[in-house]
């Protein structure tokens, strides 16, 4: 590796951990909040057309059906989350 | 007249026949579908009644069997609702194994899948989803919907305009939550979250709905005849009736009478109890032309007979549309 190379691969070594730190700083809570919202929006989505699982019917069960292949994955964290004891530290999370 | 309605507006290539049950939309579905089979267009007939009357008139079992030829371009559909939702279950539990490569379907979606089969909503549903699928096929020049009783018919219009507005709401739920996630993708320097699959499926369960429901309401493509018969309740019904349709904007071309004593008769030595009905038909066949004028379309004799088999169908025909093919 000649010096150039070296110096560079320092150089770009130090801006991506610069950036890395600005996105800590600046970046990280709001993604982490974006992706929070979300997450309950997926929740409320679920609950909106997968209702009748708890025993709340809205969407008309052909088309509930149809969608339910793409919710299969969250069908048991979605349970978990509606019938979870709400605490303190849902607040600070 | 009816003959004359039909040439004059060529593009109705959706015709309806509405009315309470018992007074022969069928029996008209299926006349019509012959006088223009007879003219070489390609019709379908079709209906999603369970009671499969279809079936009886031209006395061949088309119950589930999709569009059966009846005579050269004549076809004939009865919906299987049933076997309808079955055959939409497998699809789903196929789909559900087939993206999360499993061998069996997770007891609690399968719980599901079939509970959502048993609520009386389905059915209907179903119902709609198969006329959906007939309707933007465009395989035929004409397409006759041999409806259900008025309630249902009502219902089939009422809900296509709630699960629009109700499907427009979660699509906007939905594409919120896509721009949270690009919001976060694109803080986090990541491409472009990929399509939201259910946003997808919702905007094309939409578009299905209102196609078909616009379909039904389009006053340049879709005839509507409501069938009375000169009764006193009969005729009431059908007012009120046609100002509900009229809310739901189902274009009403005109009105069919059916089941007319043909007052000839009163000339031959009939017995009094004869003599009377006639007389009673005439006066509310007075009333329908008082209330409905000019757009009674058609007068229909009580046949002898019951109406089944082509040939009878072909007599119907013959009364509906006169000689003229």
């Amino acid at each position: 590796m000649t010096e150039e190379e070296k110096q560079e691969s320092a150089f770009s070594r130090f801006g991506r951990s610069f950036k890395e730190l600005l996105y800590g700083m600046a970046g990280h809570d709001m993604t982490r909040y974006a992706l929070k919202t979300r997450g309950s929006m997926e929740h409320l989505f679920i609950l909106i057309t997968m209702g009748d699982l708890l025993g709340v019917p809205i969407l008309p069960p052909y088309y509930s059906l149809r969608l339910l292949p793409y919710v299969v994955p969250q069908i048991s964290t979605w349970k978990r989350r509606m019938l979870r004891e709400r605490d303190l530290t849902d607040a600070l999370a | 007249m009816l003959a004359q309605n039909f040439r004059a507006n060529p593009n109705r290539r959706y015709i309806e026949f509405g009315g309470k049950g018992g007074l022969g939309k069928t029996t008209f579905s299926a006349a019509t579908a012959y006088w223009l089979a007879q003219q070489g267009y390609k019709v379908l007939v079709f209906s999603v009644d369970p009671q499969a009357s279809l079936s009886d008139i031209f006395e061949r079992d088309i119950f589930g069997k999709g569009p059966v030829e009846i005579i050269p371009n004549l076809f004939a559909q009865e919906i299987d609702a049933d076997q309808r939702i079955k055959a939409y279950q497998d699809e789903i539990r196929y789909k559900i194994l087939d993206m999360y490569g499993m061998d069996t379907v997770p007891e609690e979606i399968e719980h599901y899948i079939q509970a959502a089969a048993a609520e009386p909503a389905m059915e209907e549903s179903a119902i709609f989803d198969a006329v959906v699928d007939i309707v933007v096929g465009g395989d035929y020049d004409y397409y006759i919907y041999d409806l259900v009783p008025l309630g249902h018919a009502l219902y089939y219009l009422s809900m296509a305009s709630i699960y629009n507005e109700w499907i427009e709401k979660i699509t906007k739920l939905r594409e919120e939550m896509q721009e949270y996630a690009q919001v976060a993708a694109i803080l986090e320097r990541k491409k472009q979250t990929e399509e939201d699959q259910i946003l997808a499926e919702l905007q094309y369960i939409r578009q299905r709905i209102s196609t078909s429901s616009g379909i039904l309401t389009d006053r340049e493509r879709t005839a509507f005849f409501f069938v009375v018969t000169p009764e006193d309740m009969i005729i009431r019904d059908t007012v009120k009736a046609a100002a509900l349709f009229a809310k739901y904007q189902v274009p009403i071309c005109g009105y069919i009478v059916n089941r007319v004593i043909p007052p000839e008769l009163a000339q031959q030595n009939i017995p009094e109890y004869l003599r009377n009905r006639i007389a009673m038909q005439e006066r509310y066949l007075k009333q329908i032309d008082a209330t409905f004028g000019k757009d009674v379309l058609a007068c229909v004799p009580e046949f002898e007979r019951d109406i089944t088999g082509i040939e009878m169908i072909a007599k119907v025909a013959q009364a509906l549309y006169g000689g003229e093919a």
